[in-house]
C-alpha cells in the first residue's frame, strides 16, 4: 500500500504490531490498543484519525514513555530510525535514553494551549529550556535564537513575547509557541495532538498552514492525530484510520477519502464532510413571526479579574496576520490578503463602533421577502425607533464627552464595590425567526452567540432594545450535556420536574408523560431510574432535548447542542432533532460554530462577528454565494 | 501599584471594624467594669467614683474614639487587676510568644517542605506511606495534649529540661533557646504534619496537569520536571496555607503557654479572661487580631510576587 | 489496587476508631460504671480490674468520668456543628445564589472571621458571655457559621452558573425550589467533608477551652478538664491524662480518616 512512499523516502518511525496497556491490580492489563501497525517516512505527513477513545494518541506517547498511570508497550516494536543504519527500539529504551530523543529528536504539540504551557514561567524561558536541555547551544546565542524561533512560528513582537507568561496570550498563540517550542531543536519528527481542536476555525486554518510550512522548509516528518478529517486532510498525505483501539484502515488520503473501503470509514466520512444529506425541509414556512429582535444589545457583567477577554484574542491575532503578511509578501506565498486587510480594518471599524454608543446603526441586509413579511405593526416601531434615535444622534460632542466621564467615573465606583465590569458582548442585532423553522445562528468563539441565546430564553436580564416573543417560555438544550443534567437527581424526576412545577396531571399521568417522551427521544422506560452519571453524553444529550420539549413550549434554543459528542453520536442527534422538530411543529434557533452541521440542519442562517449579525439569509444562499468577507474566511476555512 | 493600595486600604478598614467590633462586644457585658472590680458589695457613690475615673460615664462613641486614638498610640488604658498600663503588660509578655511563634513557624518550615517533597516524589513508596501514617495521626493530636506528653517524656522521665523553669531572654539567649524548643515542638508538630500532606497534595495535584507532560515530552527528566516546573507551582497554595497555619500557631501557643507555664500574651489573655480584666482582654484581641491581618497581608503580597496571573489584576 | 487496598484498610479503621469512641460516648450519656463525680480514697490508683483506666486525684474512677466527658464534648460538638451547619448552609446559599452588596460586605466580614483561629473567636465570646456548658455551644456554633457559610456559599457560586440550574430557571422554577431542591443535593460531598472537618475542630476548640478551665465547669467532666486537672499529677499518675488525650487522638484521627475517604 505504501510502496509508493517507502520507495521514494527513507523509513523513519515503524509500529509493528504495537499493543499498549495499562496495569489494573498487580497482575492485570487492560489493553488499550491492539496490534497497531503503520509507517511513517521521513519527510512525509501522516495522519492518525479517529473518534474519542479510539486509542488513536495512546500509541505515540507510548513510544515516548510519556503514558503516565503505568501504561507501556505491552507488546511489538517501536522502531525509529534517526539516521542511516541507526535503528532505536523505542520501547525498549529507559527513562534516561528516552530523555534524550524527547524534544530532540521527536517532539510533541498538545491539545490544549490554555494548559499545556507552564503558567510560571515565561514564554522564553520555556522556549530556552529546549536549547538548554539539548544542542550545544552557548548561552550568548540563546536568545537570538528564540527571538528567531518564536518569529518563525509567527508571534508579533518578539521581544515583548519573550517575557510574558502564557495566561497573557490567546489560545491561538499559545498554540505557535509551543510549535515554536517544538520546532527549535529541528526534530526529525513532530508528533501533533490534536493541535487545533480548541480553537476557531479561522485561527485553525493559521496553525495548520504553519505546520505545513515548517514540513515544507526543514523537512521535518509530522504525525497529525486528529478526530477532525477536515484538519487530517488538509495537512496530510496518508491516513491511518483507529477505531477502539485497532486500525481499521489505512491508506493514501486522497483515495481513502475518495474510496473507503471499511463501513467504519465511510460513516465517518459522511459524518463528518456533511454528505450525511441534507436534514432539512425544502421550504420551511414563513408566515408567523415567533422571535422578533431589533436593536438587541445584551450586555454581560464580569469580574475585573477575569482577564482573557475575545477582543484581546482578535487583538493579536490581528497583529500576527499583519506580521504574517509583511512576511508573506517578502516570500511571495499566495495568500489573499486583501480580504485579511479588508477584515482587520472592518474590524477596527467595528471596535471604534462599540465604543462609541451611539454610533449609526448599520443598515442589516435583509433579503426582501422577509422584509415584506414584516407586520405593519412591526414597521410603524421601525419609524419610532429611527425617530427616537436620531433625537439620540442630537447631543453635542461635548455633552457626549461630559456624560461618557461621568459614566466612566460611576463605572469606577461600581468596578471598586464589586469588582464587576459590564460589556456588550451583543451589539444592537436586528432579526426575525418564523414559526416552525430552523434557524442557525454561526460564529467563533466570542463572537456573542450564546449569550444572544441565552438572551432570548430569557437567561441574561441585561439587555437593550426590543426583544418580541410570540410563545410560552422557551427552552433550552445546552453544549456540555454534562452541566445541563442535575447529577442528584434520576431521569425520571428530571423529566417530571417541568409538569410537576406547572401542576400537570396527576403523578400517574405525569409518569406516562415522561415514560412516552423517553420512549420518544430512542431511551426507553428503563432509563427513568437512571442517574445522568451512568449515561453517555448523546444519551444525556436525549433526555436534555426530552426536557427541553416536555412542555411542547414551541421555540427550542439550542447552544451547541452536538459540539461535545462525537461524529457519529451527532448524526443521530441531528437527526432526532429534525424529527422531533416535524412532528411537534417546533422552532429551533440553533447555535453552533461548525459551518457543515448548519448546512445540514438549518433553513435559514446568521452569521455572527464580534457581537453583531453580519450575514443572514437562506442558508443555501449563503454558502454557496456568501456576502460579507468574513462569512467568506469561515466558508473557506471549512475543510 | 493601585494592587497595594487597594490592599493597604482594605487593611485599615478590616483592622478598624475589628476594633469596632472588640469595643462592642465588651460595651454588652452586663454590669460594667467598675462593678466588676468593686464586686457588688460596693455602694452606689463609690462605684460612681470609679466610673468617673475609668471614663465610662461618657457617651459611646466618644469612648470609642478615646479608645481608637489610645489604641493608635500602642495605650490600651489601665489593667483593672494590675492597675499598671496594658502596654505595658503586653510589651513584658512579648518575648515569649513571639520567641514561641517564631522557633514553631522555622520548625514547620525547615521539616514540612523537604519532608513533603520527599512524599510526592516517592508516591507509594515505604518512605511515603510510612510519613503517611505518621502525619495522618499526629494531624488529630491537640497541642496541649502533646504539649503534656512532651511534659512527661522529656521533662519528667528523661528530664531534658525543668518544667516551668523559663529563662529571659535577655539574660541567657541560650538558654532561653533550649527551653523554648520543646513547646515549641509541641506547636509545630501538628501542623507540620498538616502542611506536609497540604504540601503532597498540592504537588500530586500539579503532576497530572498539561505542562508537566509538555515539560516531560521537551526531554526533562523526572526530578527536573519536579523542581524547576512543579515545584513552584505547587508552592502557590501553600502559601496561602501557610497564611493560616500562621494564624493557628498564634492560637495554639495561647493554650500552650498554659502547658509550659510561659510568661507569654496567651497566658496573659485567660488571666484577664478569668479576672474579667476587660481592657487587657481588648488589647491582646486586637493585638493578636493586627498580627493575623498583617500575616494574611504578606501572605497576599508574596502570592502576587509568585504567581504572574494575579499580576496581571 | 494496592493504593485501592490501603484506601478501604484506613476506612476500615477510621469507622472501628470512630465507633468505639461513639459507644463510650453514647453510653456515657445513660450509664457510667461508678458515679463520675463519686470520690474514694483511692486516690491516683493506676489501672486494675476494678478501675480499668484506674482513678484520679480524688479517687474517681477515671473510666466513668472519661466516659462522661466523651459525651458531654461529643454533646457540644454536635450541636455547635449543626448550629454551624444549618445556619451556615441557609446564609452560603442566599449570598451565594444571589450575590450583588450584602453578598460582598458579608463575605468581606465571614473572611475576616475566618481567619482568625477558632479557638481565640471562643475565647473572645466567653469573656464576654461567661462560662459554662451552654454558653461554649452558644460560642462555638457561632462561630462555626462563617466557615460553612463561605464553603456553601463557594459551591453555589459554582453550581449557579450551571447549564441544570439555567434549565431549572428555564422551565420555570422559583429561586428557593432552585436553591434547595436543585443545588442543595448537589453540595452534599462537600459538606459531608466540611462537617467531619468541622466536627473535628469543634472538639479540639471545647477541649481547649475546657482545659484552658474556660469551658465546661466542674463538677462537670470534659475531656479538656480532666486533662487540665492531670497536669498536675502527671508524674504519679500518667494514665489520669493518658485517658482523655486518648480519647480525643482517637475521635479526631477516625473522622479525618472517614472524611479522607469520603473524597
Amino acid at each position: 500500500m505504501d510502496k509508493k512512499n517507502s520507495g521514494n523516502h527513507r523509513l523513519l518511525l515503524e509500529l509493528d504490531h504495537v499493543s499498549v496497556g495499562f496495569p489494573i491490580g498487580k497482575r492485570e492489563i487492560s489493553v488499550v490498543t491492539r496490534e497497531v501497525s503503520f509507517q511513517v517516512c521521513e519527510g512525509e505527513a501522516l495522519g492518525i484519525v479517529g473518534e474519542s477513545g479510539s486509542g488513536k494518541s495512546v500509541s505515540m506517547l507510548a513510544a515516548l514513555g510519556l503514558l503516565g498511570n503505568g501504561g507501556h508497550v505491552v507488546s511489538g516494536n517501536i522502531r525509529f530510525y534517526p539516521e542511516k543504519e541507526q535503528c532505536l527500539v523505542l520501547n525498549q529504551f529507559t527513562e534516561k535514553q528516552l530523555c534524550e530523543i524527547r524534544g530532540d529528536d521527536i517532539s510533541m504539540i498538545f491539545q490544549e494551549p490554555m494548559t499545556s504551557l507552564n503558567p510560571v514561567m515565561t514564554i522564553g524561558q520555556q522556549v530556552e529550556e529546549m536549547l538548554v536541555l539539548h544542542g550545544n547551544c552557548p548561552k550568548e546565542e540563546r536568545r537570538s535564537k528564540v527571538l528567531s524561533m518564536l518569529s518563525e512560528a509567527g508571534l508579533p513582537d518578539t521581544e515583548a513575547m519573550y517575557g510574558k507568561y502564557p495566561h497573557e496570550l490567546s489560545g491561538g498563540m499559545r498554540q505557535r509557541v509551543m510549535i515554536a517550542m517544538a520546532m527549535i531543536c529541528r526534530p526529525k519528527l513532530l508528533i501533533a495532538d490534536e493541535p487545533t481542536t480548541a480553537l476557531d476555525v479561522t485561527i485553525q486554518a493559521k496553525i495548520l498552514k504553519l505546520l505545513k510550512k515548517f514540513q515544507k522548509q526543514y523537512g521535518t516528518t509530522i504525525i497529525l492525530i486528529s478526530h477532525d478529517l477536515g484538519v487530517i486532510r488538509n495537512v496530510c498525505s496518508r491516513a491511518v484510520v483507529m477505531c477502539a483501539g485497532e486500525v481499521v484502515e489505512q491508506g493514501n488520503v486522497e483515495t481513502l477519502f475518495e474510496n473507503p473501503e471499511k463501513e467504519y470509514t465511510k460513516r465517518l466520512l459522511a459524518a463528518a464532510l456533511g454528505k450525511g444529506g441534507i436534514l432539512r425541509r425544502e421550504n420551511a414556512p414563513q408566515e408567523n413571526i415567533i422571535v422578533k429582535a431589533r436593536d438587541y444589545s445584551v450586555y454581560y457583567e464580569e469580574r475585573e479579574e477575569q482577564l482573557f477577554r475575545q477582543d484581546e484574542t482578535v487583538k493579536q491575532e490581528e497583529e500576527a496576520e499583519k506580521v504574517e503578511n509583511q512576511k508573506s509578501e517578502l516570500e511571495q506565498t499566495i495568500e489573499p490578503k486583501e480580504i485579511q486587510n479588508n477584515l482587520s480594518k472592518k474590524a477596527e471599524i467595528q471596535k471604534e463602533n462599540r465604543q462609541e454608543s451611539e454610533s449609526e446603526l448599520e443598515q442589516p441586509i435583509e433579503p426582501k421577502e422577509i422584509q415584506n413579511n414584516l407586520s405593519k405593526k412591526a414597521e410603524s416601531q421601525k419609524e419610532n425607533r429611527q425617530e427616537s434615535e436620531s433625537e439620540l444622534k442630537q447631543p453635542t460632542a461635548q455633552r457626549k464627552n461630559q456624560r461618557y466621564k461621568i459614566e466612566m467615573l460611576k463605572r469606577r465606583f461600581r468596578q471598586f464595590l464589586s469588582g464587576k465590569t459590564k460589556r456588550r458582548i451583543v451589539n444592537k442585532v436586528s432579526f426575525d425567526v418564523y414559526a416552525g423553522e430552523i434557524v442557525g445562528i454561526v460564529g467563533e468563539s466570542g463572537c456573542g452567540k450564546s449569550t444572544l441565546a441565552k438572551a432570548v430564553a430569557g437567561l441574561n436580564p441585561l439587555t437593550e432594545g426590543e426583544l418580541y416573543l410570540d410563545c410560552k417560555q422557551p427552552q433550552m438544550v445546552f453544549q456540555d450535556p454534562y452541566g445541563s443534567l442535575n447529577p442528584s437527581k434520576t431521569i425520571g424526576w428530571l423529566l417530571t420536574e417541568p409538569l410537576r412545577l406547572k401542576h400537570c396531571g396527576t403523578k400517574e399521568e405525569q409518569r406516562k408523560a415522561v415514560e412516552q417522551m423517553l420512549e420518544k427521544v430512542g431511551l426507553g422506560k428503563e432509563y427513568y431510574h437512571r442517574y445522568p452519571n451512568t449515561l453517555s453524553g448523546g444519551q444525556r444529550q436525549r433526555v436534555a432535548i426530552a426536557m427541553a420539549i416536555m412542555l411542547k413550549q414551541k421555540l427550542i434554543v439550542l447552544d451547541e447542542p452536538v459540539s461535545a459528542l462525537d461524529v457519529t453520536v451527532q448524526e443521530q442527534i441531528l437527526i432526532l432533532l429534525v424529527e422531533l422538530q416535524k412532528e411537534f411543529g417546533l422552532s429551533y434557533l440553533f447555535i453552533s460554530h461548525d459551518m457543515n452541521v448548519i448546512h445540514r440542519i438549518c433553513d435559514r442562517v446568521f452569521v455572527m462577528y464580534q457581537g453583531e449579525i453580519v450575514e443572514k439569509g437562506n442558508t443555501d444562499a449563503v454558502f454557496e454565494n456568501p456576502q460579507h468577507e468574513y462569512t467568506k474566511k469561515l466558508l473557506s476555512a471549512r475543510l | 501599584m493601585r494592587y497595594y493600595v487597594k490592599k493597604i486600604v482594605s487593611l485599615i478598614m478590616v483592622l478598624f471594624l475589628i476594633m469596632l467590633l472588640t469595643f462592642i462586644a465588651f460595651q454588652v457585658i452586663p454590669g460594667d467594669g467598675a462593678i466588676s472590680r468593686l464586686g457588688v458589695d460596693a455602694t452606689d457613690e463609690e462605684v460612681e467614683a470609679l466610673r468617673e475615673a475609668l471614663g465610662l460615664n461618657r457617651s459611646l462613641p466618644e469612648r470609642f474614639f478615646s479608645f481608637l486614638g489610645g489604641a493608635v498610640h500602642g495605650d490600651f488604658g489601665k489593667s483593672y487587676q494590675y492597675s499598671k498600663p496594658v502596654s505595658e503588660l503586653l510589651t513584658a509578655r512579648l518575648p515569649a510568644t513571639v520567641g514561641l511563634a517564631a522557633i514553631s513557624i522555622i520548625l514547620i518550615l525547615v521539616i514540612s517542605v523537604p519532608l513533603g517533597l520527599l512524599c510526592s516524589r516517592k508516591e507509594g513508596g515505604a518512605a511515603d506511606r510510612a510519613v503517611t501514617i505518621l502525619t495522618q495521626t499526629l494531624m488529630a493530636v491537640p497541642a496541649f495534649f502533646l504539649g503534656i506528653i512532651i511534659t512527661l517524656v522529656f521533662g519528667l522521665i528523661l528530664k531534658w529540661f525543668q518544667i516551668g523553669g523559663y529563662i529571659d531572654p535577655k539574660v541567657n539567649f541560650t538558654g532561653f533557646l533550649q527551653y523554648m524548643i520543646f513547646p515549641a515542638a509541641a506547636v509545630a508538630v501538628p501542623k507540620i504534619a498538616m502542611t506536609v500532606k497540604f504540601l503532597k497534595t498540592s504537588v500530586l495535584r500539579e503532576l497530572k496537569l498539561d505542562y508537566v507532560r509538555t515539560a516531560r515530552s521537551k526531554g526533562n527528566t523526572e526530578r527536573v520536571v519536579l523542581w524547576r516546573h512543579v515545584l513552584k507551582n505547587a508552592l502557590i497554595p501553600v502559601i496561602t496555607f501557610m497564611g493560616m497555619v500562621i494564624a493557628d500557631v498564634l492560637a495554639g501557643s495561647i493554650v500552650i503557654e498554659q502547658v509550659f507555664n510561659l510568661p507569654g500574651v496567651g497566658r496573659l489573655l485567660v488571666v484577664a479572661i478569668g479576672n474579667r480584666d476587660y481592657p487587657v482582654v481588648e488589647a491582646v484581641v486586637v493585638y493578636i487580631a493586627a498580627v493575623v491581618l498583617i500575616v494574611n497581608f504578606i501572605v497576599d503580597l508574596l502570592y502576587q510576587k509568585v504567581d504572574p496571573r494575579v499580576r496581571m489584576r | 489496587m494496592k493504593k485501592q487496598n490501603q484506601k478501604n484498610w484506613s476506612l476500615i479503621f477510621g469507622i472501628v476508631l470512630v465507633s468505639i469512641v461513639c459507644v463510650f460516648a453514647f453510653v456515657g450519656l445513660f450509664w457510667t460504671p461508678y458515679e463520675p463525680t463519686a470520690m474514694s480514697i483511692l486516690k491516683n490508683k493506676p489501672p486494675s480490674f476494678a478501675h480499668p483506666f484506674g482513678t484520679d486525684n480524688l479517687g474517681r474512677d477515671i473510666l466513668s468520668r472519661v466516659m462522661d466527658g466523651a459525651s458531654t464534648t461529643f454533646l457540644i460538638s454536635v450541636i455547635t456543628v449543626t448550629i454551624g451547619l444549618v445556619a451556615g448552609t441557609v446564609v452560603g446559599a442566599f449570598t451565594g445564589y444571589y450575590g450583588g452588596i450584602i453578598d460582598e460586605l458579608l463575605m468581606r466580614l465571614n473572611d475576616t472571621l475566618t481567619s482568625f483561629p477558632s479557638i481565640l473567636l471562643a475565647l473572645v465570646f466567653v469573656s464576654v458571655i461567661g462560662t459554662g456548658k451552654y454558653n461554649i455551644i452558644l460560642a462555638l456554633g457561632v462561630i462555626f457559621i462563617p466557615s460553612f457559610a463561605r464553603v456553601v456559599r463557594s459551591e453555589y457560586i459554582v453550581q449557579k452558573e450551571l447549564d441544570y440550574v439555567r434549565n431549572a430557571k428555564l422551565l420555570g422554577a422559583g429561586d428557593l425550589r432552585i436553591m434547595f431542591v436543585h443545588i442543595l443535593p448537589n453540595t452534599k460531598p462537600i459538606l459531608l467533608s466540611s462537617l467531619t472537618i468541622g466536627f473535628n475542630n469543634a472538639i479540639l476548640a471545647e477541649a481547649g477551652m475546657s482545659y484552658l478551665s474556660l469551658g465546661v465547669q466542674p463538677p462537670d467532666a470534659s475531656l479538656g478538664e480532666m486533662l487540665s486537672n492531670a497536669q498536675t499529677y502527671l508524674l504519679n499518675a500518667p494514665w489520669f491524662a493518658l485517658a482523655p488525650g486518648l480519647m480525643i487522638v482517637f475521635t479526631v484521627l477516625g473522622f479525618s480518616l472517614i472524611s479522607e475517604n469520603l473524597k
